[in-house]
């Protein structure tokens, strides 16, 4: 088998979930396959996340294979419009691995933030796995505010 | 300190990315302290089968902590992570006496690694709210830690992952010499 085909079968998105970044509780999580590439994912997120000071987005994946240059584009779209971009080089992943990533960011000062009845079901999380070139695994997540 | 205040408490330093490692046996605490330091539930944590990274990003400023599982079959991989290190924090068991020397035995090597040379250490002697935790003094003693470490700044700290006891303590180690690593 080829070597890219094996990496992205041996590649796996476990689950990504979405925490208060001040008391660690979890907001939302989701564990369904979220790296079928060609299915938008759906979160409900409850809207209580645009109060939070700081948020977490945490990923968990799996790989079979060993890869040397693993890293990750993550992006935020509002209608289709990137608002904020994440690049991180993980470099070496270890075969039979199970990793996870979490990333910690400061919210927006609230009167510089979107009110939920706009963001609502506009916003997507893009998360683009790639070991050098190679496209390993896309998931996206659109997020409606409950 | 959690990891935010940690990061604005640098936030004078120029933009760079910061990198701290964290290694140490299998069941030292490693990702139980990482838990702690993101104010999480470590209740559910089961042994690291590859890395647990955590990003913080504030005011331009980037750290990432990277937490290596330490099972023996993934040691062999430690290497691949040492480039680029600011600080180097190492996690000991204080109640496992019986692995003193392994453990004692990895941080050798790992002091002796060309890629992690002068890098700053700090040893967490972690599990300190067990009774049967060997007490720092004790810890350097056996591991002659002021004989092997040579050439870099170290420290080492009592903790307990669990209760937070002393992670602060270390915190402030970190954040003082990370901000001498910027000059």
């Amino acid at each position: 088998m080829e070597r890219a085909q094996k990496i992205m079968d041996g590649f796996k998105l476990n689950w990504i979930n979405f925490r208060d970044a001040d008391n660690g509780k979890i907001i939302w999580q989701g564990s369904e396959d979220l790296s079928s590439p060609d299915v938008e994912h759906e979160a409900r997120v409850p809207k209580k996340i645009l109060k939070c000071k700081a948020v977490s987005r945490e990923i968990n994946f799996s790989s079979n294979e060993e890869m040397k240059q693993f890293r990750l584009e993550q992006r935020v779209l509002f209608k289709g419009k990137c608002l904020e971009e994440w690049f991180f080089d993980f470099g070496f992943v270890i075969p039979s691995s199970t990793n996870t990533w979490q990333s910690l960011i400061e919210a927006a000062p609230e009167d510089q933030m979107m009110p939920s009845s706009v963001l609502n079901g506009n916003v997507v999380i893009e998360t683009k796995f790639f070991d050098g070139n190679l496209l390993v695994s896309t998931s996206k997540v659109r997020i409606f505010y409950i | 300190m959690g990891l935010l205040a940690l990061l604005k408490k640098l936030k004078s330093s120029p933009s760079k990315e910061l990198r701290i490692l964290l290694l140490g046996l299998d069941n030292a605490g490693k990702t139980t302290l990482l838990k702690h330091l993101a104010s999480e539930d470590y209740t559910n944590v089961t042994p690291t089968q590859g890395f647990n990274i955590k990003t913080v990003q504030a005011k331009g400023l980037r750290l990432n902590i990277w937490d290596i599982g330490g099972q023996k079959s993934i040691r062999a991989y430690w290497n691949n992570y040492f480039e680029n290190t600011d600080v180097l924090i190492y996690v000991i068991d204080s109640a496992d006496r019986k692995r003193m020397e392994e453990t004692g035995f990895e941080l050798t090597e790992l002091l002796e690694e060309e890629k992690l040379a002068g890098v700053p250490v700090l040893i967490f002697a972690n599990k300190q709210d067990l009774l049967t935790a060997a007490p720092p003094a004790e810890i350097a003693g056996s591991l002659q830690l002021s004989t092997v470490i040579r050439d870099r700044t170290w420290n080492i700290q009592p903790c307990s992952a669990v209760t937070g006891e002393g992670v602060e303590e270390g915190l402030e180690f970190v954040s003082k010499t990370l901000k001498d690593v910027k000059k």
